[in-house]
């Protein structure tokens, strides 16, 4: 027999026991980008195009790619270090790295990049959703915090898409770049600053052809001899994803506001998947918000995957873009078809390094 | 084509492309208004919720006129 008394009776009325929750809470930041800047000029004498014709269709003036030999973890590493440095504590237990160009297809980055950070032992994997990896991995990472699996997690998204993208493909070479943007997250209250939630995530695979690399995967496994050239490397349907980012970012966007209980009055900072300038407008247009609070770095860095949007937030935090209490709107889409959304209140950090300063301290 | 629907998608196609107004016709076509590819598919996701037609972006080419787009958008509505 028990001797703990008998649980209390429940009625229909009566609201259920939940414990206090545990929400993931911001606390560290930092972006990291390689150190080889790759302007519109230099595209344009390579490929058929032009410095105009770039900044029209998309707003982007230069990108950054990771050099010889340099892998996505070389950039998660630095770009993890500096959020951990930010966070106070170079201390974490779960690492999680949202990227769509592993090191290796086997295994997981995450566990490589938590040992270089001299996190090993913490619990670490990869999260794949392509451009809306950094919000997938905000929900897991509040989610280990939430089921008490983790205490501190690093949440890196990283990216080299300069490996998949072929050099000589005109419509793609131009958007992407390489970069790595990171953040810790603590467990916490839902109600302080820096509390992550509202998320809303979805996806649509039947759109998986329009954002793919259709070789080197079990479905058309690699074979030996030479690879059919196009098929080993990124593609986009470029209009229909167009439209699917605009519809689908401003469709999730509003959905968080909504399990929130809010308007885009009350948004003070929007920071959207840095896809490209054009679908930025487009979307605050969408959701009828004053340009001034769009937050974008697309213009310097281009669409860097999954680390877009935490070096869209170190960026903004480094110039003062983003201050402690502002209500700040994340949303992202990418392959997969994939999108999020979530809602945070900024909170009070340390100093941001800004990712454009290399600060002559690459990953080791 | 009336002037109803013409005259709703100029408004759309002046919100999201700066035109000279002077040279907005119904024989002009969207390329010889320089309308982009991407500003192409703005122009069709904003018929689709202005006026509630779905074209697709391979029927919405910049080859077509500005009045033989509204003659397609009326077709749709089966007026």
């Amino acid at each position: 027999m028990f001797s703990s008394p008998a649980p209390t009776p429940t009625t229909a009325t009566a609201p259920p026991a939940v414990p206090p929750a545990r929400a993931a809470v911001l606390c560290g930041l930092g972006g990291w980008l390689p150190s080889r800047v790759v302007t519109n000029e230099e595209l344009s004498r390579r490929l058929d195009t032009s410095d105009a014709w770039i900044r029209t269709r998309t707003g982007i003036t230069q990108r950054y790619a990771a050099g010889p030999g340099e892998a996505t973890s070389d950039l998660a590493v630095a770009a993890g270090r500096r959020a951990l440095r930010s966070a106070g504590a170079p201390e974490a237990d779960a690492v999680v790295v949202a990227t769509t160009t592993p090191d290796r297809s086997c295994p997981a980055t995450a566990p490589l990049v938590a040992d270089r950070l001299g996190l090993a032992g913490a619990c670490a994997f990869d999260v794949g959703a392509v451009c809306t990896g950094f919000v997938y991995g905000l929900a897991s990472a509040a989610g280990l915090i939430a089921a008490g699996v983790a205490e501190r997690v690093l949440l890196i998204g990283a990216d080299t898409y300069s490996t998949i993208v072929d050099p000589e493909d005109r419509a793609n070479a131009i958007i992407f770049g390489d970069g790595a943007g990171a953040v810790v997250l603590r467990a916490g209250s839902p109600t302080e600053p820096g509390a992550v939630g509202h998320f809303d995530l979805g996806s649509d695979g039947a759109g998986e052809e329009l954002i793919m690399v259709a070789a080197g995967g079990s479905r058309r496994r690699p074979a030996p001899g030479p690879a059919e050239r196009p098929d080993g490397y990124f593609a986009m349907r470029g209009k229909e994803v167009y439209r699917h980012a605009v519809t689908r970012m401003t469709a999730s966007a509003r959905a968080s506001l909504a399990l929130a209980g809010l308007k885009t009055d009350d948004i003070d900072r929007l920071v959207p998947h840095q896809a490209n300038a054009r679908i930025l407008r487009s979307v605050a247009q969408e959701l009828e918000l004053p340009p001034d609070r769009l937050v974008s770095n697309v213009a310097t860095v281009g669409n860097t995957g999954a680390a877009s949007v935490p070096l869209a937030l170190a960026d903004a935090a480094a110039r003062d873009g983003l201050r402690p209490g502002e209500r700040v709107l994340l949303t992202a889409f990418g392959g997969g078809l994939t999108w999020g959304s979530c809602l945070l209140t900024w909170p009070a950090l340390g100093p941001t390094i800004h990712p454009h300063d290399g600060g002559g301290t690459p990953a080791p | 084509m009336s002037a109803t629907t013409y005259d709703r998608l100029v408004e759309i196609v002046t919100t999201v492309h700066d035109a000279p107004t002077h040279r907005i016709s119904p024989d002009i076509t969207f390329a010889q208004l320089d309308v982009d590819s991407l500003t192409m598919v703005e122009i069709g996701m904003r018929i689709e919720r202005d006026l509630g037609v779905h074209i697709t972006d391979d029927e919405l080419s910049e080859d077509l006129t500005l009045g033989a787009t509204s003659t397609l958008i009326e077709t749709r509505l089966g007026q």
